[in-house]
């Protein structure tokens, strides 16, 4: 690569998503509102598409990821395991499905859907490092007696949990064609398409 | 033994801390894998080896919310589980909880205290990661430009729209504008580290950087490039200089730019390089449709380089840039001996690019946007006339 742009691109994308993370991810940690992954996660995404789009080379997602962990970890933001894990899922997932789609809009809905439907996954795996297998067990029980009282108690607790799942990833399918939108008007906007 | 004192307080200090992070691993190993009768032993290690690594890390960990979060986090899994399982389970489950929070809480307060952003860029040195080290170096030196754009975005979109949910319906386009504004600096960035040489961005090239002086003349489309290096050229020739290469001034109808014409600076000869049409009749990703006989004259003009000249060339683009339309014949004139040097027009977004494909380190670069009129005698300085 003898072009210094995919590094440089990579840095200040990075930075953004990273900034983004420190202070609107914070607040909205803090905040305990719900759908704070949601939101933090597509203002990931929009970030990384659009960086997808604008220099179009395989790995640029991944070192955005580093340097967004990086500013996550040494700004505003703090050692919170949780999101580091996952801008680090996040920039993965992004990185593979449009290097596999050879940079193409369904690559950004795939990254979407995995993005956010890795959101409950990383939930039980960040719970089941901190209570244990006994406690998650003892949650999955308590959520199919949640669905129970509200009518729905002949589904499996792990039903509820594949449609959370799916649901989720669907939303974020759904972002990552937006942010292939916005990314296609940024380029309108730099004169670049 | 007086002056050996202070360096076996510092090595023995050292080996402490070693032992302390050692045990502080095991523990949290422990207490995340082991058997939960053990549990209660690895905090009590875990807690006494982060006071021998960092002292302060524990006071930084067990403030009084965070306590009161760990323990809030236990009473619930404790009560979740004694209703599932029985109070007995609660109970034994809530404190293995705790146990966990407490060292996973103590082992990142050290890791948080002990690594800063100083240490890590100097630790992807050691490990040979150069380039990852300048990027994130990058970041963070771009970090309050990146905020301070968000922030004039938000206060123009403030000022403009008034009312939470207006300026919320303005939430895509204020993201827009963002990610547009941080592609900008990005491209600065690169052609500041394109001028700096950036070897240590790119990986090295083994061809040796041009031998002679380049200058780069870039500007806004339309901004003047064509005529600053049409008159330099003129002016040259005028003093006896002999001067090689073509322009490509545009050619319009009704003050809409329509084509190009490629013309040898040497000879005058004209041809047509190319026209306007539609996006599906246009070619390499433009609205242009290029022609054959342009290419051919610039072939010819560039061929004509002689040593002792100086070489102009007007312009290149993301073609060339790709290696393809005039780019062979642009390196085989660069190859000429003894030129006096070259001027190349390129866009603004494609200096770096350019600076980099030529591996034209130490090039000058001339915007005609800031110096206007004086455009001309600024290439003529930097060439050293």
């Amino acid at each position: 690569m003898r072009d210094v742009r995919p590094w440089t691109y990579a840095a200040l994308f990075g930075t953004l998503w990273g900034a983004i993370e420190a202070t609107l991810g914070t607040a909205l940690y803090l905040s305990k509102l719900p759908m704070r992954g949601t939101i933090i996660g597509l203002a990931g995404l929009l970030c990384l598409v659009c960086l997808r789009r604008l220099q179009p080379r395989p790995g640029v997602c991944l070192l955005a990821g580093v340097v967004a962990i990086f500013l996550k970890i040494f700004t505003l933001g703090g050692f919170y395991n949780g999101p580091i894990i996952a801008i680090a899922v996040q920039a993965v997932s992004v990185e593979i499905a449009l290097t596999g789609t050879g940079g193409r809009a369904i690559g950004a809905a795939i990254g979407g859907f995995l993005t956010l439907a890795t959101n409950p996954l990383q939930m039980i795996l960040k719970m089941w490092v901190i209570t244990g297998t006994e406690a998650v067990r003892a949650y999955l029980r308590l959520l199919h007696e949640v669905a129970a009282a509200i009518g729905l108690g002949s589904v499996r607790p792990e039903v509820v949990f594949a449609a959370a799942v799916l649901g989720k990833g669907l939303i974020g399918a759904a972002g990552g064609l937006w942010s292939w939108w916005v990314a296609g008007r940024v380029m309108r906007r730099l004169g670049k398409r | 033994m007086v002056g050996g004192g202070p360096r076996h307080a510092t090595s023995r200090e050292a080996m402490m801390k070693r032992i302390g992070t050692f045990l502080l691993v095991a523990a949290t190993v422990v207490v995340l894998f082991g058997d939960p009768v053990y549990a209660l032993w690895a905090a009590v290690v875990a807690v006494a080896a982060a006071w021998i690594v960092d002292p302060a890390s524990v006071r930084t960990g067990f403030r009084f919310g965070i306590v009161l979060g760990m323990v809030f986090a236990a009473a619930v899994t404790a009560a979740v589980v004694a209703w599932a399982e029985g109070p007995a389970r609660g109970v034994s489950t809530g404190g293995m909880v705790l146990l966990r929070l407490l060292v996973l809480t103590v082992a990142a307060a050290v890791i948080v205290r002990s690594v800063n952003a100083e240490k890590l860029l100097r630790a992807t040195e050691r490990f040979g990661l150069n380039r990852l080290g300048l990027v994130l170096g990058l970041a963070l030196n771009s970090m309050p430009r990146v905020v301070e754009a968000a922030t004039e975005v938000w206060t123009a979109t403030r000022v403009r729209h008034d009312g939470a949910v207006a300026r919320l319906r303005r939430l895509p386009g204020v993201g827009e504008v963002l990610l547009a504004h941080t592609a900008r600096i990005a491209e600065e960035a690169a052609a500041a580290a394109s001028l700096r040489g950036h070897s240590a961005l790119t990986r090295r090239s083994n061809e040796l950087g041009l031998p002679i002086r380049v200058v780069v003349v870039t500007g806004p489309s339309d901004g003047g490039k064509t005529n600053t290096v049409t008159g330099l050229s003129s002016r040259l020739q005028n003093d006896g200089v002999r001067v090689f290469g073509f322009v490509q001034p545009g050619v319009y109808e009704e003050e809409q730019k329509v084509g190009f014409r490629l013309r040898d600076v040497a000879t005058g000869e004209e041809a047509v390089l190319a026209t306007r049409g539609t996006r599906r009749e246009g070619r390499y990703g433009t609205y242009f449709q290029f022609f054959d006989e342009g290419f051919e004259l610039g072939r010819k003009a560039l061929q004509r380089v002689k040593p002792g000249s100086l070489l102009v060339i007007d312009e290149l683009g993301p073609v060339e840039l790709r290696g393809e339309g005039h780019m062979p014949a642009v390196r085989d004139a660069l190859a000429v001996p003894d030129l006096i040097g070259a001027v190349i027009v390129v866009r603004r977004h494609l200096v770096p690019s350019l600076l980099a494909e030529l591996n034209a380190s130490d090039a000058i670069v001339i915007d005609v946007e800031k110096t206007g009129d004086r455009a001309a005698d600024a290439v003529l300085e930097a060439l050293r006339f």
